[in-house]
């Protein structure tokens, strides 16, 4: 069989976003009309102090190539303090994949629900980001 | 810090003090069977002997902490170990599985430990204690402490509620807190003033520069490939997991159906993805727990001890928990009062470390 042409590298993203600000924000650049790629598969969380990390570990096991976090702005959490305890714990998983030239794939930003250019500004920088990375390296792999 | 010089012969009476004025129920410390140095947990005086033989004998075992993990009881139990021991067990305090008020945490000088099956292999040449110089003899014998330990930055006793620490040939027993100051006066001791002699820190400045040259040596897991490499030989026993002093959740996620898919389960994942790996989740595993431990990890080297493939895992586990420590410039087992740092925040920090 013959390839006509060599595909192009589509990335996966896996977002992890909060009720109250990123998931509305990403809700209002879309009813906006914001344009952004459409790599990213929202998963929604009530706040990113639920957020696991083995949740994000997952996700690059199974072949994400970029992970994405989003919160309510420090100090505007909806439960007061949950994404001060998820910057910490981001922070700390970061520092872990950073030793194995993973941590550039997981990201995290504190998008407003009235910050829909800001979330559609992101997943543009991160797409675009990603695409520069290739695809994870994880993702042949039998694992 | 107040406590007094004790000959080797008088710590006998201090440690049968400490049960016989019932300053705690029962005592967990070494002692010696045959050339082998194990923990016993003794309520009894008479079975007691020359402790001075052991508590300073270089030999791990398992973590003295991981016995005492989760007892939840008003009985108080004195903890006699090494410096890697004890700061477990304060940062079980921490993680509330042990209480405050109910261990009389007694810290012993180490100057690193061997393997136990090594130190009974060797323990003509070894004996009941060593120093930096007989270190350095036997490391030219081709015998060597574990990387753990070589890599130790706090061997010197300096945390919990008794120190007992070794100056000079001599036996200094101090209390660092009100119990262990009062733990002192119930037995007896007098209590002088010596804060001073006890710091030694040009001694401790010695150990560290030297723990880092060590550290520096080790082969580096700097890539991914590095990683599936290092763990191929992973049977996912979980030993690592069951011998660590901070690992304490009652039910762990990997055993549990997401963390341990069987059957159906992995079926789907196979088809799901052409092909995995069995025992599932070895990678997962290993990072969640290396995420789980992070802040916690005292470094004791328990791990690569209880690897029954021979996973140098003191390369992976407390290496990469150090980078996170330095994050939060938190020192595990330091100070009983400093919370844990998933569990306390400031409201301007790490912006730098999420993006």
């Amino acid at each position: 069989m013959e390839v006509a042409k060599k595909e192009e590298f589509v990335p996966k993203i896996v977002g992890f976003t909060c009720n109250w600000c990123t998931y509305a924000g990403a809700d209002l650049a879309g009813t906006s009309r914001k344009e952004y790629p459409p790599n990213i598969r929202i998963i929604r969380l009530m706040c990113s102090g639920r957020l696991d990390p083995m949740f994000v570990l997952k996700a690059l096991l199974g072949g994400a190539d970029g992970v994405f976090i989003g919160g309510c702005h420090p100090g505007e959490c909806h439960y007061i303090k949950g994404n001060f305890y998820a910057r910490r714990r981001i922070a700390a998983l970061r520092t872990i994949l950073k030793q194995f030239g993973l941590d550039n794939r997981v990201r995290s930003e504190w998008i407003s629900a009235s910050e829909g250019d800001k979330f559609a500004r992101m997943m543009k920088e991160m797409a675009e980001e990603i695409k520069k990375l290739g695809p994870n390296p994880l993702k042949g792999k039998i694992l | 810090m107040k406590g007094t010089e004790l000959s080797f012969e008088d710590l006998g009476g201090f440690f049968k003090g400490l049960l016989e004025n019932k300053v705690v129920d029962a005592l967990i410390m070494p002692y010696r069977v045959g050339n082998k140095v194990s923990y016993m947990l003794v309520r009894n005086t008479n079975k007691i002997v020359s402790p001075a033989s052991v508590i300073f004998a270089p030999t791990f075992g398992v973590n003295a902490a991981n016995v005492v993990k989760g007892w939840l009881i008003d009985e108080k139990v004195g903890i006699v170990a090494k410096p890697c021991e004890i700061r477990a067990a304060i940062e079980l305090i921490k993680l509330k599985q042990l209480k405050e008020e109910s261990v009389l945490l007694i810290t012993v000088d180490c100057s690193g430990a061997y393997k136990n099956e090594v130190y009974a292999a060797h323990y003509a040449e070894i004996g009941d204690m060593v120093d930096c110089a007989k270190l350095k003899e036997l490391e030219s014998k081709g015998i060597s402490i574990r990387e753990a330990c070589a890599i130790c930055e706090h061997r010197l006793a300096d945390i919990g509620d008794i120190v007992i620490a070794r100056m000079n040939g001599k036996i200094v027993v101090a209390g660092l807190t009100e119990m262990g100051e009062a733990a002192l006066s119930a037995v007896g001791l007098p209590l002088e003033d010596n804060t001073k002699d006890l710091e030694r820190k040009e001694e401790k400045e010695r150990i560290v520069a030297e723990a880092r040259q060590q550290l520096e040596k080790l082969p580096k897991i700097s890539s991914l490939e590095d990683l599936e490499e290092f763990l191929r030989d992973c049977i996912l026993c979980k030993n690592c997991r069951d011998v660590c002093p901070v690992c304490y959740c009652k039910e762990c996620f990997f055993d549990q159906p997401l963390g341990k898919p069987a059957g159906g389960d992995l079926l789907n994942l196979a088809e799901l993805r052409g092909a995995i790996e069995v025992p599932a989740n070895q990678l997962l595993y290993h990072l969640t727990r290396v995420y789980h431990v992070c802040t916690t990890c005292v470094a004791c080297g328990a791990c690569e001890d209880a690897c029954p493939k021979g996973i140098r895992l003191t390369r992976f586990y407390p290496v990469l928990a150090e980078k996170v420590q330095e994050i939060f410039k938190y020192v595990p087992g330091k100070d009983v009062k400093e919370p844990l740092p998933f569990t306390t925040y400031e409201e301007e920090e790490l912006e730098e470390c999420l993006r």
